[in-house]
């Protein structure tokens, strides 16, 4: 759907700029730091003339435009190991040789690299060969893992540090924070996600006003332009638009016979072929994990918003939201929520060998989703990002059977 | 000597012991003994399992040998001998497992109570997390008092870290031997290991007995042979050490997590856990999965290879453990800048298939340090 509506054009336009803002702020002079998606790029707003990239999502738009494996292979051939996360695998690869291949012609040069441990802990590893390579300073967020809902300590903990990153950009750009702009930017995200969290209900339609590749393109703004006025706007379009297509009765798969559920991260180098190969089946994948945390804390995809009170706190209690840094039983729990809200026919496990932080839990998640809830599903074989590691073939036989299991079902009834 | 890690649980559980299975390395050990607790480390446990049906059933081939191997004991012969486990935010791997496990044997009507403690992984430079720290220290203390029904004594706790430091004196001492060719580094490697699986009082007698059969013994003649240090996760196994012995290689110094990495650093006696901890966590020894001390890995290595005379560094890489694959490229650049020659081995949960293959590439590069020296 992305690239016929008009939200879909205004995404090559917000992405667009924002790459281009980011290379044009750099070249005057702006502090440029290189983030982790997580890290709150909010706080950044706070300063007059600081801007930021992503590693990971750079690393996902290579992928997603044909650029992956090339990248990776150029970090394999300096010694990286092929079972490196392919995101970390691009990213070193593309600028090893200043972002040559890339789309967005790589990142600007970095003044700080704050990674963050709360999806993975092995994102610092790869932080810190940019920081021994281009002898860049590096900030490490900490983030305690939660079995539970995230404790009122561990929150604390993420504040100070929130506040010692602020004092470091302070005293290496030489710029000062201003609450006043961050907490801007935060109601900004806040309010931008609450469109989002609207574009995603338009899920349970049936059939489906969107699908979950929708989603996964549509997820680049919050990775490259929250905070801004530009991210509502954007959102706010996505969701009027949306809303208006269910509807005017038009819809991604209209004889939608089979809706699933996705988790894990998206295969960026897959969204054409397999939404089209699904679509040809009657079959739409509706929702995700991936993008249903977004904006949520964990064990719940429900909307957290911002009230308006301290903005590092709030930034604080959502940095355990995505699915990697919490526990199985949470997770499992807004999986089944978002199961029974969405009414899936059937869940696909995409098993990442590139991301074994969202990976391992995938099997006992899948038996507590099909043996104790009855909810058809399958394990496929998915790298996001490097499509050496990925087999058509075997994954749509696996779809297949899938679509044969939720019809032996239903005939069953 | 193979050790079978089982029976030796056992043989605690026959002594009315409580045991704590461990899932990360630098458990807070002497913490555990000062309230009667025996910690195991569950590492290296390749020996005692020779195949993993329980565990496949909930991770992915792709997960590391030490969390498959580790998962598989707890799942089966372990189930039952330990009395809790222990996990902090060691990598991103194990942080899953506990509940993996937990549910598990949940299904099996057992309750396997799991203590959690985060290590602030900040750069103290940056951020003071000792506050933090502390409170998880004593949070742990509490709960372990609590389960066991033990009541922490500061006597007790500086007489077990007294005790672990002579420990961990020992075993550099045995190390030693090694370096002096008077004993083999597999011998080394799994009398340390027969440790991790024995109440602290016997851990000595241990040691000793292996430093005492190197000083005993006749074939010191490190000076004839090229000096080597491992590096990497685990050692290899005792094939892979075999053939680094047999090609005329030393092991002269390691920086293997499971080995030198958890005896090389000494922190200063103290009766107060918390400050003691704060020692020992933040001036610990450089290791991938203790992410503050990333900045001290190279000069670390450097200061190794300085003191033990070794030419070279031969680094073992855990298929599927991407913290050490993250620095093997810098660091052999860095070393073979200095003129030190590396070599790296990938050893996976399958590796018995690749013994030869190690073998070849081991001798060649033996050959090559000879030929340029
Ligand atoms: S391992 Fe997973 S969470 Fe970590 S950087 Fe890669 S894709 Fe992200
Ligand atoms: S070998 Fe590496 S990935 Fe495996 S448990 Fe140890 S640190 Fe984690």
């Amino acid at each position: 759907m992305s690239e016929k509506t008009h939200s879909g054009k205004h995404l090559t336009k917000v992405v667009g700029e924002a790459y281009m803002d980011l290379h044009a702020r750099a070249a005057q002079g702006a502090f440029v730091v290189w983030i982790a998606i997580n890290v709150p790029a909010e706080l950044f707003y706070g300063f007059d003339n600081v801007v930021y990239g992503v590693p990971e999502s750079h690393a996902a738009l290579n992928a997603a435009k044909g650029a992956g494996v090339t990248q990776c292979e150029k970090a394999e051939r300096l010694g990286y190991s092929m079972d490196l996360c392919s995101y970390a695998r691009i990213d070193i690869g593309s600028v090893s040789d200043k972002g040559m291949d890339s789309p967005t012609f790589g990142l600007p040069k970095p003044d700080l690299l704050v990674s963050d441990t709360n999806n993975c802990s092995l994102l610092v590893k790869w932080f810190e060969v940019h920081h021994r390579e281009m002898g860049v300073p590096h900030f490490i967020i900490d983030v305690p893992f939660c079995y539970e809902p995230q404790k009122e300590k561990d929150r604390q903990y993420i504040i100070r540090q929130f506040k010692d990153l602020i004092k470091t950009i302070e005293r290496l750009s030489g710029q000062t924070f201003d609450e006043k702009k961050a907490m801007q930017a935060v109601a900004n995200t806040s309010e931008g996600i609450n469109h989002w969290k609207r574009f995603l209900t338009f899920a349970e339609h049936r059939p489906s006003g969107i699908t979950a590749f929708d989603s996964f393109v549509q997820m680049a703004p919050f990775l490259v332009a929250r905070g801004t006025p530009q991210f509502v706007e954007h959102y706010r379009m996505l969701a009027d638009e949306t809303e208006q297509r269910v509807a005017d009765g038009i819809f991604p798969v209209p004889d939608e016979k089979y809706r699933l559920f996705w988790d894990n991260i998206a295969p960026w180098h897959q969204l054409r072929d397999m939404s089209g190969r699904l679509a040809a089946l009657g079959t739409n994948i509706v929702g995700a994990t991936y993008t249903s945390c977004i904006g949520t804390v964990e064990g719940s995809f429900e909307l957290f918003a911002f009230d308006g009170g301290d903005p590092l706190e709030y930034c604080a209690r959502t940095q355990n939201c995505y699915m990697c840094p919490h526990g199985m039983k949470l997770r499992g729990k807004s999986m089944k929520e978002a199961v029974q809200k969405l009414n899936i026919d059937g869940i696909v496990f995409a098993s990442n060998r590139s991301c074994k932080p969202y990976s391992i839990t995938q099997m006992d998640q899948q038996k507590l989703m099909t043996g104790q809830f009855g909810v058809p599903s399958v394990m496929i074989e998915v790298d996001h990002a490097d499509a050496r590691k990925y087999s058509r073939e075997s994954t749509f036989t696996r779809l297949e059977a899938l679509i044969e299991a939720i019809e032996a079902g239903r005939r069953a009834v | 000597m193979q050790i079978n890690v089982a029976e030796k649980l056992l043989t605690l559980k026959g002594r009315g012991r409580k045991v704590l299975g461990c899932f990360p390395l630098y458990p807070p050990m002497e913490l555990f003994y000062a309230l009667d607790l025996v910690p195991v480390v569950l590492w290296g446990l390749k020996d005692a399992i020779k195949s993993t049906p329980e565990c496949d059933k909930h991770l992915q081939p792709y997960t590391c040998s030490v969390a498959r191997h580790l998962t598989e004991f707890v799942l089966t012969e372990g189930s039952g001998m330990l009395d809790g486990i222990f996990m902090y935010n060691a990598c991103d791997t194990l942080r899953n497992l506990p509940e993996i496990i937990t549910t598990a044997t949940e299904k099996n009507g057992r309750s396997l109570p799991l203590f959690n403690i985060h290590i602030p992984m900040v750069l103290p430079e940056q951020t003071d997390a000792s506050a933090y720290f502390k409170n998880e220290i004593n949070q742990l203390i509490n709960d372990l008092e609590n389960r066991f029904g033990k009541k922490f004594s500061k006597e007790k706790f500086k007489e077990a870290v007294t005790k672990v430091q002579n420990i961990r004196k020992l075993m550099a001492d045995a190390e030693k031997q090694v370096a002096l060719g008077a004993i083999h580094f597999s011998d080394f490697s799994e009398s340390v290991h027969a440790c991790w699986f024995s109440p602290l009082e016997d851990q000595a007698g241990i040691l000793e007995t292996l430093i005492n059969t190197g000083k005993n013994s006749k074939s010191q003649k490190t000076s004839l042979k090229t000096g080597v240090i491992l590096s990497g996760i685990l050692p290899p196994p005792a094939s892979v050490i075999a053939a680094i012995e047999l090609s005329g290689l030393t092991v002269v110094g390691n920086d293997i997590a499971s080995l030198g990495r958890t005896y090389a650093s000494m922190p200063k006696v103290s009766e107060d856990p918390d400050s003691y901890f704060l020692d020992f966590y933040y001036q610990h020894y450089p290791c991938p999965t203790l992410l503050y001390t990333g900045d001290r890995r190279t000069t670390s290595l450097f200061n190794l290879l300085d003191a033990s005379g070794a030419k070279a560094v031969i680094f073992i890489g855990e298929k599927f453990c991407e913290y050490e694959y993250f620095e093997f490229p810098y660091l052999s650049k860095q070393l073979n800048d200095r003129g030190i020659k590396t070599l790296e081995i990938e050893i996976a949960i399958d590796d018995d298939a690749h013994t030869s293959a190690h073998r070849s590439r081991i001798e060649a590069f033996a050959e090559m340090l000879k030929s340029t020296e």
